[in-house]
């Protein structure tokens, strides 16, 4: 074992140590388990990598190259498609301080200190060997859920340096939606020349929270159920037509359309890998309306979701 | 147009389409403007020899397309061939194939539904249910998704494939919208933008 790979065994265990204390207020907590996952969030903000990521989603493949640099203060990503549409998206500048509701959720560890069992509580998570990933020793964190809206998990995680090798999403009867995983990986914050690219997006920042100012104009609606442990990802702003959730894991995004003329009720399901998009036409007050929920949650937490939306006045 | 795929849109017409042809033609009809084209003169033809005037159909058929449906009808009626023979039956199912293409041909862009005929259609048809909604992409053209003669229980699953294409089309208007707030806030990175069907800059 290298002295960087003894280091960061060291390290784990020293966390892990301190978080066990906290979590026994936490049922199936599992201390180390949540020392990963905490080290996996912040492992984004510590290493630059590079490396060739597929996607497996029932018979179909995509294969992605992902590169990840952090540089002074902020980091900057890369994702450009190898296969398919061959779109590149850019994400540059984003500040290390700039920690998003999903990645708070992960970092458990002040969640425990402050006697809360964070997302925990709503997953049940253990530890065990993982496989070689992408040449890399990996551990393995079985994630189950434990109520019917949310998916399983299971991740690989780089023994060193927490990055996640690996996603599995599990569905109901385990089984498997959806595969990320890294077939190769290198260190460094240096770029890999990219092949011909058809487009570029630059990913998208979401204004930073601050109280909603128009949240009482016309129009306003709001989502009224979320399954426990979701937060809002960025300030709701009244009328806009999107809502975004997280519990750390899974993420959905509520759009609601409203419609100049009547709607024949009913709704729509289609599915791809672990992400649904479930279309709901209705009624909300009289005003016929079509709700979106597009997410990586089961088809019922969409449905209950769509069921949940009212206008706020 | 292939041959199956004009067979297919016929039937559709003729209420004699399964779901796999529904499908087949669902999953064309947003590409093809020559099968939009059809199922447009299609539509419009039966819609004039089963005595509705076009205007209740609210659309805006260019002459390019009135000459069509005429020269249509002119090979059409006289052969007494498979399309004539169609185009001659009542407009059992007329609600479905619209509803495709008020669903399908439009894009999506706007969405808009109809309960039964429009007033300004001025005819109260009995049953008649409309499907989700309709679209206009197509510039002037609007279509009303509604136009039934009789209560059709066959319609139920041409709603649920309209729902479910509108349920698709979604996936593709939002996904990249959705994936943006998935990076930020899911431990992937960048990678929740390879779910979405078609990155736009």
């Amino acid at each position: 074992m290298g002295m960087a790979a003894m280091r960061a065994l060291l390290l784990s265990c020293l966390v892990a140590a301190g978080m066990k204390a906290v979590a026994a207020g936490c049922p199936g907590a599992d201390s180390e388990a949540l020392a990963w996952l905490d080290k996996m969030s912040r492992s984004l903000n510590q290493v630059s990598y590079h490396g060739v990521v597929t996607l497996q989603r029932g018979g179909d493949m995509q294969v992605m190259q992902i590169s990840h640099a952090v540089h002074g203060d902020s980091t900057r990503e890369r994702l450009t498609q190898l296969t398919g549409q061959g779109a590149q998206v850019v994400r540059t500048e984003h500040p290390l301080s700039c920690i998003h509701p999903g990645h708070r959720l992960l970092q458990v560890n002040a969640d425990l200190q402050a006697g809360r069992c964070g997302i925990a509580e709503y997953y049940r998570f253990s530890v065990g060997d993982g496989e070689r990933v992408a040449g890399r020793k990996a551990v393995r964190v079985r994630v189950d859920p434990r109520d019917m809206y949310r998916y399983g998990y299971v991740m690989e995680l780089d023994r060193e340096t927490g990055l996640l090798l690996k996603t599995e999403t599990i569905g109901r009867g385990n089984r498997s939606l959806e595969k990320f995983q890294f077939a190769n990986l290198a260190f460094g914050e240096q770029f890999p020349e990219t092949s011909e690219v058809n487009l570029v997006h630059e990913a998208q920042h979401p204004l930073p929270a601050g109280p909603s100012p128009d949240a009482l104009a016309a129009g306003a609606w709001g989502v009224h159920w979320v399954p426990l442990g979701f937060t809002v990802t960025d300030a709701p702003r009244g009328s806009l037509p999107r809502r975004t959730y997280t519990d750390g894991l899974a993420v959905f995004s509520v759009f609601l359309e409203q419609l100049d003329r009547e709607i024949r009720s009913g709704e729509g399901v289609v599915r791809s890998g672990s992400t649904v998009s479930y279309a709901r036409g209705m009624q909300l007050d009289g005003r016929p309306v079509l709700v979106t929920v597009i997410g990586e949650v089961p088809i019922n937490t969409a449905r209950m979701v769509a069921d949940s939306v009212r206008w706020t006045r | 147009m292939s041959e199956r795929m004009r067979e297919s849109l016929s039937a559709l017409l003729d209420d004699e389409a399964d779901e796999i042809e529904l499908q087949r033609v669902l999953a064309r009809i947003g590409d093809d403007p020559e099968l939009r084209r059809t199922w447009f003169r299609y539509a419009a033809a039966r819609s004039v020899v089963a005595g509705h005037r076009l205007d209740h159909l609210n659309l805006d058929i260019s002459g390019r397309v009135r000459d069509a449906i005429a020269s249509e009808e002119a090979v059409a009626a006289p052969a007494g061939g498979r399309l004539g023979q169609r185009l001659l039956r009542p407009l059992a199912s007329f609600a479905i194939a619209a509803s495709v293409a008020a669903v399908v041909v439009v894009g999506g862009q706007q969405l808009a539904g109809v309960e039964g005929v429009s007033a300004e259609g001025g005819q109260a048809v009995a049953g008649s249910v409309s499907p989700v909604g309709l679209v206009n992409s197509l510039g002037a053209t609007s279509v009303q998704a509604s136009y039934g003669t009789q209560p059709l229980p066959v319609l139920q699953p041409a709603t649920r494939t309209a729902y479910q294409e509108l349920a698709r089309q979604r996936m593709r208007k939002y996904g990249q919208e959705h994936a943006e707030q998935a990076a930020l806030n899911s431990p992937h990175g960048l990678i929740p933008f390879a779910r979405v069907p078609e990155i736009r800059e």
